[in-house]
């Protein structure tokens, strides 16, 4: 809503600076926005929210002021002499759709002289940046902006029959609007038309046939209500927004039609020299019910906070035009005025008052009781590996969960359903929602690779989108991508299941995604059987230039398995003695087997096996490869003995033999 | 130390500051280190001396023969680099950079959703999540939203079909924690949310909020206040200022948007806050009785209030980030710099 600061003077009676005004207006909830000196004349442009459209009017305005700094507000005067010839032997109107056209009235002005507009008008117009046109167009515009209900003037010379319908427009009718565009109808559309076509798009514009020139004469006064949604459909439709669908959009005064007819047929009589005929065609089919609401001063104080005495309250609701019809003890009745549809309940006058009160003016205080929050395991665990990742390293990294159809971001890593598509994408790049992270996390590498970064360590925490049954399944996952081996990335798998309490490393098997991963160099992991991700070297369809690796996690599945209670473990006194060992073995044997086969004696005091190299050379025969670890051995009450040990570690190999094929390697 | 060995260090000082050459230091190692050196030939004394004198004499000519490896060792080095005064000791520049391993960060999205969690936490409110599908029930029916809102139109909300969507709010988390609890509530809910804007340097398609709610008896439009006071001072530093000024929102009444003073220019005005010297961080209000209704909560009986921000602006805001697009284009450089 743009207005201007003398205007507005004409209505409430003010001492304050434009900034000052500017300051309480926003105080209110009228938020000023913008504050231009124009001439000898301040521009003001204010934000009102969708529940006050009796805000988009200058009077609208003015009772805010006045409801804020105190005085009364000044209506302008309505009162005029009308002519000898009443309107009805002079136009004939009717309406076809009283739901959507709940109220429509018509004046007639006679003998009007179009000419410029009074300096004054004019300089008010433009302080709002409007264009003068002629004294009958500013009129309109002029009351539109003063009362925020929107008038159009017809050149009634032009209307055939004279005669006015008020109808649903029919397919393929034509119209071209007072700005020179033609318009193809629908029969959605509302239209005011003459006996055989259109003249006007039910309150968003009027047809450049009937409009107001030179040689205008008589005017035909339009003054109406229309449906909200019907014009902000049409309005949409026909892509056409005016200052006019703008108020009828947001809802206008049905009570206050009235009154704007009345306020541009006097302008128009004083500054065009018009007649005014006699009556007024005022064809309505509702009337705003008059709605009674009881505040209860006691709600008032328990919603704000704040003890607001009664008549503080009443004070507030009058001067927002409110009127008081009881006020007893704890309770106020009031009537709300029909400008303002927005107030139905009690909270609503709540609202009112505290706003009036200013919000600023209530104390900043508490007496809400303390309460202990503590953090959740999902968010302990998600905490704790995002500690771990970057630790190491890694940069966490956000990226849009809505992503393009293409077939890597469409791989069912997690899922085999279809998958979602969004019904009205802004493009075709987002369009579905992701069902894994990886392909985001691949893009975010070459994106840095382009500025120079090749070698990054990336991950992200997110959702992917599973289709279930109504909603669908919002799997929380873990993507990595780091500039190693699968090994590398491995080992911080493995880290981060130990910091999240899991003893388990995981069920390993190939696994095989061109797309994704390298052949042979890539594994689906389990827990448990169930599935926990996948990992591998980068494929080199992915076309990275330096070692990269994969991971993607089900962190839902990590944060149900985390156990964070820790229990301290004694330390022995006694030193452990560690062997180190290579063997020979068939090069089918996996590491895992190795491992398990030693595990698998219960050796006396064994504390553990780590692998340490592999080797394949000269040396080594065909088909079979040298693996070397250690073995660890300990006793909680005593130094081990190297019989003991040596017994221990013969065991090793003995059963590594017999079991696996294994043979000692001589150096 | 015996005069002998004593004598040789200062042979082997005097001759070591003239060497000038990689030869010259070659050959002063064969003299003093060799097998058949003067080092060597000491060592052949040991069985000569008195048993009890014998070990303090073979540390003596190990402590010398060490020191000697350690000088020969520097002087090769300085000279095969050539660079530094073969007479002057080498500098230990304490003014070279560093070593530094690899340390990753948190995406400052994520940073300041931490920061807003440990502010809220300290004033006991749990955290909740909720789903970002969602049934258009969640995202607007059971908050008070008009079956006509625009809000609710193709140009405002991502639909998946009919009545299922992509939330454009994190509000939708109230109504799943109030249907599913008993007041008294006090939660906040950050996460991701969706609307159809082009992207530019003020618009996402996909932005994150925070939104709280806290419902009990007796709950007033003070106790919001200072609420967000607390959480202000804590998270934007105790100087800055707060202004509360009322606006429009479906599901709060009395509704509020919050400002806090300019932090870049200290309330004076300048182009982040469009010369006004505040910038609005959050909107806020007491829940909308209608709201109560939805989840079945006597409304005469609870009052709450209900608030929520995005985490990009206050983010953009704290760091004087001008490009909402960069969160998501992840540059390691601007990653690097939280």
């Amino acid at each position: 809503m743009k207005i201007s600061y003398n205007w507005l003077k004409e209505y409430a009676y003010f001492y304050l600076s434009p900034q000052e005004l500017a300051d309480k207006l926003t105080n209110a909830g009228l938020v000023v926005a913008d504050i231009k000196p124009k001439e000898d004349d301040f521009f003001l442009e204010i934000e009102i929210t969708s529940n006050r459209p009796d805000c988009l009017g200058m009077i609208g305005i003015a009772r805010e002021v006045t409801a804020a700094v105190g005085g009364s507000l000044h209506l302008p005067d309505t009162d005029f002499e009308t002519g000898n010839t009443d309107i009805t032997n002079l136009v004939t109107v009717s309406v076809e759709d009283p739901l959507l056209c709940p109220r429509y009235t018509a004046r007639v002005v006679r003998n009007v002289t179009v000419r410029p507009s009074p300096e004054w008008l004019q300089k008010r117009l433009l302080c709002i940046g409007l264009r003068p046109v002629n004294n009958i167009v500013d009129i309109t515009n002029y009351v539109m902006f003063e009362t925020g209900q929107p008038l159009h003037a017809f050149d009634l010379d032009k209307v055939p029959d004279r005669r006015v319908v008020v109808r649903k427009a029919s397919n393929g009718e034509k119209i071209t609007t007072i700005n020179g565009a033609q318009r193809v109808l629908f029969h959605t559309m509302l239209v005011v038309a003459d006996s055989k076509k259109p003249i006007a798009v039910a309150g968003i514009m009027g047809g450049k046939e009937t409009e107001v020139s030179e040689s205008t004469r008589d005017i035909l006064l339009e003054c109406a209500h229309f449906e909200p949604r019907q014009v902000r459909r049409t309005s949409k439709e026909l892509g056409i927004t005016s200052d006019s669908s703008y108020r009828f959009e947001r809802g206008t005064d049905l009570e206050g039609v009235e009154f704007a007819s009345k306020r541009a047929a006097k302008l128009m009589k004083d500054l065009a020299d018009g007649e005014i005929a006699g009556e007024v065609v005022d064809i309505r089919s509702r009337k705003c019910k008059e709605k009674m609401i009881t505040l209860r001063v006691d709600r008032l104080h328990t919603v704000l906070g704040v003890e607001i005495k009664r008549d503080v309250a009443s004070d507030i609701l009058r001067r927002l035009q409110f009127t008081i019809a009881r006020e007893v003890n704890n309770f106020i009745d009031v009537t709300v005025p029909s400008f303002r549809r927005d107030i139905d309940r009690e909270i609503d006058l709540i609202e009112e008052i505290a706003r009036v009160y200013g919000y600023n003016n209530i104390p900043t205080k508490t007496s809400i009781h303390i309460r202990s929050s503590g953090k959740t395991k999902y968010e302990i665990a998600e905490d704790c590996i995002r500690q771990c990742l970057t630790g190491l390293g890694f940069y966490e990294i956000k990226t849009y969960s809505i992503v393009d159809t293409s077939s890597l971001q469409s791989m069912h890593l997690w899922s085999d359903k279809e998958p979602i598509d969004i019904a009205n994408p802004l493009r075709q790049e987002e369009s579905r929602l992701r069902m894994c992270l990886l392909p985001n996390l691949i893009n975010v590498k070459r994106y840095n690779a382009n500025y120079g970064v090749e070698r990054v360590r990336i991950f992200e925490i997110a959702r992917v989108y599973l289709a279930g049954d109504t909603l669908p399944h919002e799997k929380t996952c873990l993507s990595v991508i780091t500039d190693a081996d699968f090994y590398s990335l491995k080992g911080i798998l493995e880290l981060l299941l130990q910091q999240l309490g899991i003893p388990s490393k995981g069920e390993w098997t190939p696994f095989k995604e061109p797309k994704l991963f390298k052949d042979e160099r890539a594994a689906q992991v389990f827990l448990d059987g169930r599935v926990l991700g996948y990992l591998g070297e980068a494929s080199k369809e992915l076309e990275f230039k330096t070692q990269t690796s994969l991971l993607e996690l089900d962190v839902d599945l990590l944060i149900e398995s985390a156990n964070f209670t820790k229990k301290y473990q004694v330390i022995s006194q006694y030193p452990s003695v560690i062997r180190d060992l290579a063997i020979i073995i068939d090069e089918r044997v996996a590491w895992s087997s190795i491992e398990q086969c030693i595990a698998d004696i219960r050796i006396p005091f064994f504390k553990g096996v780590n692998f340490f190299d592999i080797y394949r050379g000269k040396q080594i025969p065909e088909g079979q490869k040298s693996v070397a670890f250690s073995l660890c051995f300990q006793a909680q009450d005593r130094t081990l003995k190297g019989e003991e040990v040596d017994i221990a570690v013969q065991t090793a190999l003995d059963t590594l033999r017999e079991k696996l094929g294994a043979e000692l390697r001589k150096i | 130390m015996i005069k002998e060995l004593e004598e040789v260090k200062k042979d082997f000082l005097n001759e070591i500051n003239s060497v000038a050459t990689l030869k010259d230091i070659e050959q002063l190692k064969i003299k003093y280190l060799g097998r058949k050196g003067i080092i060597s030939d000491f060592m052949k004394t040991i069985p000569t001396v008195p048993a009890e004198q014998r070990a303090t004499y073979g540390l003596q000519i190990n402590t010398l023969k060490n020191e000697f490896t350690s000088l020969i060792g520097d002087v090769t080095r300085r000279l095969s680099r050539g660079a530094i005064p073969r007479t002057e000791k080498e500098l230990f520049d304490i003014t070279l950079p560093g070593k530094q391993p690899p340390l990753g960060k948190k995406h400052p999205i994520t940073q300041t959703i931490d920061d807003v969690k440990e502010a809220f936490a300290r004033l006991g409110f749990d955290v909740a999540y909720g789903p970002e599908v969602e049934l258009e029930y969640y995202n607007f029916d059971a908050l008070n939203i008009p079956s006509d809102h625009p809000s609710r139109t193709d140009f405002d909300t991502f639909y998946i079909k009919n009545d299922i969507l992509l939330r454009s709010q994190t509000s939708t988390v109230q109504i799943r924690i109030m249907e599913k609890q008993k007041p008294p509530i006090r939660i906040i809910a950050p996460g991701r949310v969706y609307r159809p804007d082009t992207v530019d340097a003020r618009h996402s398609f996909m932005f994150h909020q925070v939104e709280g709610l806290l419902v009990d008896e007796g709950v007033s439009f003070t106790d919001l206040k200072e609420v967000l006071n607390q959480f202000i001072k804590t998270y934007f530093g105790k100087d800055v200022q707060m202004r509360f000024r009322p606006s429009f929102f479906p599901f709060t009444e009395p509704s509020a948007e919050v400002d806090i003073s300019c932090s870049i220019c200290s309330g004076k005005g300048c182009s982040v806050c469009s010369y006004s010297g505040w910038v609005e961080i959050l909107g806020a209000g007491m829940v909308d009785p209608h709201v109560f209704k939805a989840v079945h909560y006597d409304a005469e009986k609870y009052t709450g209030f209900a608030f929520g921000m995005g985490i990009e602006r206050i983010t953009m805001l704290k760091y004087g980030i001008d490009d909402i697009r960069l969160f998501y284009e992840n540059d390691i450089r601007f990653l690097s710099q939280f």
